[in-house]
């Protein structure tokens, strides 16, 4: 049964609620929280669940409760039945409490070694395929002063430098817009499979993807989120994150009451967004989930990549890296808060510290594809615009074979990407 | 850094150490020789999250230039000192305070469980809490980290516990509360901005301090004096940072109350949190010019020189790259990059210098530092720290 066909067939979440009921207490908030969000989903994660469900199901009751006796055992020492836990969901509160507890570590092996099985047991009858070609690019726009002599000295020892002959930056025009005789991504991706946005992530910190759809007759199947475009909603919802107290509990129900909010009302989404609740609670959730995804474009590229990653599974992301600005006087001490609205100094930019800031967070979105197994049939390419270089991962055994003395149109180098995804 | 910043800031900390020292109606350190004194000094300074690739490792050796070349061959040095608890700020440095690991919120709103090094010496010796401060920048600890919750124990014997960096933030969001966005840009403005969390009792009390019993009104006569000091902190155009500020009022301290036993704790590094690796590492070059300034000037304060032992650590490190925490932002992954880290010890106990291999625990400072005071004979899992 493929992915598309278990999707097709899954149970009502009421189903799985029966079957989460079954399982330890503190595997449930993750759980339960992804069944009322089901449909918010993206198909990658509702199969996800699907299959995890499938195994359970497929345990039967009497393996079930001799594979979780352990972890039951370990809940009763780490007295998680005296906790203020939330089953129906994850929350800060839950995180905090598990962290500090002294059986954490044990708490986590056990929790990964069922979760391992059951997936098993659920591979046995629903093989996952992860056969399809994958392609992440990465731009790091000409603004952004890498250091040519390091640039791409941490990346992974499996990819390969590249010297571009030409406008490095063609490399993102073709891949978006493509050229007579060379489809675009967005094209190569509806010609195989039913367009679903969510296997292709156009992501950008500042506001050249969506510049460069906008020559295209009709807007492609994708994903797109741009931290530029998301001003207007990133101000509010910054604001309004920074009235909770500090406190864990307070600040859950803050959490709580902003992922309930209905921001449609406030008419701040960007154009890209309307008609499409389901990235509009991404959004929300990646913001919620930190990592400075409100505060540093660059984060927010990063995060966002990576987090498409891990709930989507996508064909394709492109994401392009952006300018930050340099601290301000007084107000830098308060970067949680929005530096415009408590500063009326002017902003100056940050070239090179954004570059060293986009060159280690580009690396961090190709090591968030290599913990999954699609990583294997994925293609990776960083790109310096400036310095008219790049940094090719190619999947084992399909190098295209290009020199590093050599220099190479970025035609050609898109010509070869896309070879790829078709074949 | 920009001299005449540096001076502005300097100035702001020592009129605000004034303050406290009116408000006890002390000036200078050798008035507390009644209220019980002892001549060994400790310091510790908590750096925040650094992992040892972007320090103690060839990756990051040019970070830390003064502790590599100038503190390191007169140190003893830990490479391997393990954080085996919760590897969050508030339980941290509750946990190198008290000697056993604590597991309490995170967010500091738990006194730790287990006696404080604050209260044992201000028990065992009879020592006034100016002989105990602890002044950080970080935003994650209360002042409930100055005293535990043991009956025998607590606030009495607790430690003064500051946050100058507090006082600049709620300064800012006052001003951007109020809808004056213009005033973070603007002198006059910025100072009014800042005396009015001074002046009032609800707005002293949200910097959080516990500074002498937790007074809740700081003396009105100190209100010229920091309204000086505000005039010059604001003058600059420059970033000013938490750690900077940190440091400078802990030196006031240092030069007016003496104290037996002094503990920062630093967090510019944490900046990392939001994503901005550059940032993160002008945070561990801050603290690495910090830390050499501060022993640079234990050894021109004579109640200092000759008589004081210096440690200095990461609370932790930092998740490693590719971890499903997002590696540098974080430090919630059970990994060495995490959870071990490195130690550096200066001064009197640390007369030879020497590289201890042997592994080691945050659990051990305390009673290392109980041990240099002369407090034997507590029940603490941790052991005294060896090559001391």
């Amino acid at each position: 049964m493929n992915n598309s066909r278990a999707q097709a067939d899954a149970p009502a979440p009421d189903t799985y609620r029966r079957l989460i009921e079954r399982l330890p207490v503190t595997l449930r908030p993750s759980l339960n929280q992804q069944l009322s969000q089901w449909g918010m989903l993206f198909p990658f994660e509702r199969n996800r669940v699907a299959t995890f469900m499938n195994g359970v199901e497929a345990l039967g009751p009497s393996a079930l409760d001799a594979l979780t006796a352990p972890l039951r055992a370990l809940e009763l020492k780490m007295g998680v039945g005296h906790w203020s836990f939330s089953e129906d969901a994850d929350t800060i509160e839950n995180a905090s409490l598990l962290a500090r507890s002294a059986y954490y570590v044990e708490w986590r092996r056990e929790v990964e070694r069922v979760f391992e099985a059951v997936n098993a047991t659920a591979r046995d009858s629903t093989p996952i395929q992860t056969g399809s070609t994958r392609v992440i690019l990465l731009f790091l726009p000409a603004s952004l002063p890498v250091d040519p002599q390091t640039v791409w000295q941490q990346w992974d020892p499996r990819g390969q430098e590249i010297k571009i002959s030409g406008d490095a930056g063609r490399i993102c025009e073709l891949a978006l817009q493509g050229q007579p005789g060379l489809a675009g991504i967005a094209t190569l991706l509806a010609g195989q499979t039913t367009p679903e946005s969510s296997d292709l992530w156009l992501i950008d910190a500042e506001g050249r993807l969506n510049d460069m759809l906008s020559s295209l007759g009709s807007p492609p199947a994708a994903s797109s989120l741009s931290y530029a475009a998301l001003k207007p909603f990133r101000d509010r919802f910054l604001a309004e994150l920074n009235k909770a107290p500090k406190s864990i509990q307070v600040t859950d129900e803050v959490v709580a009451n902003l992922r309930r909010e209905s921001w449609d009302g406030w008419n701040l989404w960007p154009a890209e967004l309307i008609g499409q609740p389901r990235m509009r609670q991404f959004v929300i959730d990646l913001f919620l989930s930190g990592n400075g995804a409100l505060i540093f474009s660059n984060a927010f590229v990063e995060w966002a990549a990576s987090e498409a990653l891990r709930r989507a599974r996508p064909r394709a992301i492109v994401a392009s890296f952006g300018m930050r600005n340099k601290p301000k006087a007084f107000t830098s001490i308060a970067i949680f808060e929005n530096q415009q609205r408590i500063s009326s100094l002017p902003d100056v930019a940050d070239p090179e510290n954004s570059a060293v800031d986009a060159l280690i967070l580009a690396r961090y979105v190709w090591l968030s594809a290599s913990r999954y197994p699609e990583h294997e049939q994925t293609i990776c390419l960083c790109v310096s615009e400036l310095r008219n270089t790049a940094y090719l991962i190619a999947p084992a055994g399909r190098s295209p074979g290009w020199s590093a003395e050599r220099s190479v149109a970025p035609e050609d180098v898109y010509r070869w990407i896309a070879a790829q995804i078709v074949a | 850094m920009d001299a005449s910043r540096r001076n502005l800031l300097k100035a702001a900390a020592i009129l605000l150490v004034d303050q406290w020292a009116d408000l006890h109606r002390c000036a200078f350190a050798n008035e507390f020789t009644n209220s019980g004194k002892d001549d060994r000094k400790v310091i510790v300074v908590a750096c925040g999250g650094i992992r040892r690739a972007e320090t103690f490792h060839n990756t990051g050796l040019s970070n830390i230039p003064h502790l590599y070349r100038e503190l390191l061959p007169r140190s003893v040095f830990y490479p391997f000192i393990r954080n085996a608890g919760a590897t969050s700020h508030y339980n941290t440095i509750s946990s190198i305070l008290t000697g056993n690991w604590q597991r309490l919120d995170d967010w500091g709103e738990t006194s730790p469980v287990n006696p404080t090094l604050f209260e044992y010496l201000r028990k065992r010796m009879r020592l006034s809490q100016d002989n105990a401060w602890l002044i950080s920048s970080n935003k994650a600890l209360t002042s409930r980290i100055g005293a535990s919750s043991m009956r025998d124990f607590g606030p009495r014997y607790g430690a003064n516990v500051i946050f100058p960096k507090q006082l600049l933030i709620n300064a800012v969001i006052r001003a951007a509360s109020q809808g004056h966005p213009e005033h973070s840009a603007d002198r006059a403005a910025m100072q009014l901005e800042l005396e009015a969390i001074l002046q009032h009792a609800d707005n002293y009390d949200g910097l959080g301090w516990s500074v002498s019993g937790n007074e809740p009104v700081l003396d009105l006569s100190m209100q010229s004096s920091m309204q000086k000091a505000i005039e010059d902190l604001v003058r600059t155009n420059a970033p000013v940072t938490g750690d900077e500020f940190t440091f400078l009022v802990s030196s006031e301290v240092m030069r007016r109350f003496a104290p037996s036993l002094l503990v920062m704790t630093f967090s510019d590094v944490e900046v990392a949190h939001f994503g901005s690796y550059s940032m993160h590492l002008a945070g561990i070059r801050t603290m690495d010019r910090l830390v050499y300034e501060l022993w640079n000037l234990v050894q021109s304060l004579p109640s200092y020189s000759g008589r004081t032992t210096l440690f200095v650590l990461p609370e932790f490190g930092r998740d490693f790259d590719g971890s499903s925490t997002n590696g540098f932002f974080n430090h919630r992954a059970i990994d060495d990059s995490t959870c071990l880290t490195w130690m550096m010890c200066l001064g009197e106990a640390a007369r030879s210098s020497d590289v201890v291999e042997r592994p080691v625990q945050h659990i051990d400072i305390c009673p290392t530092i109980a041990g240099l005071f002369g407090i034997k004979e507590l029940d603490l899992p941790g052991k005294s720290l060896p090559g001391l």
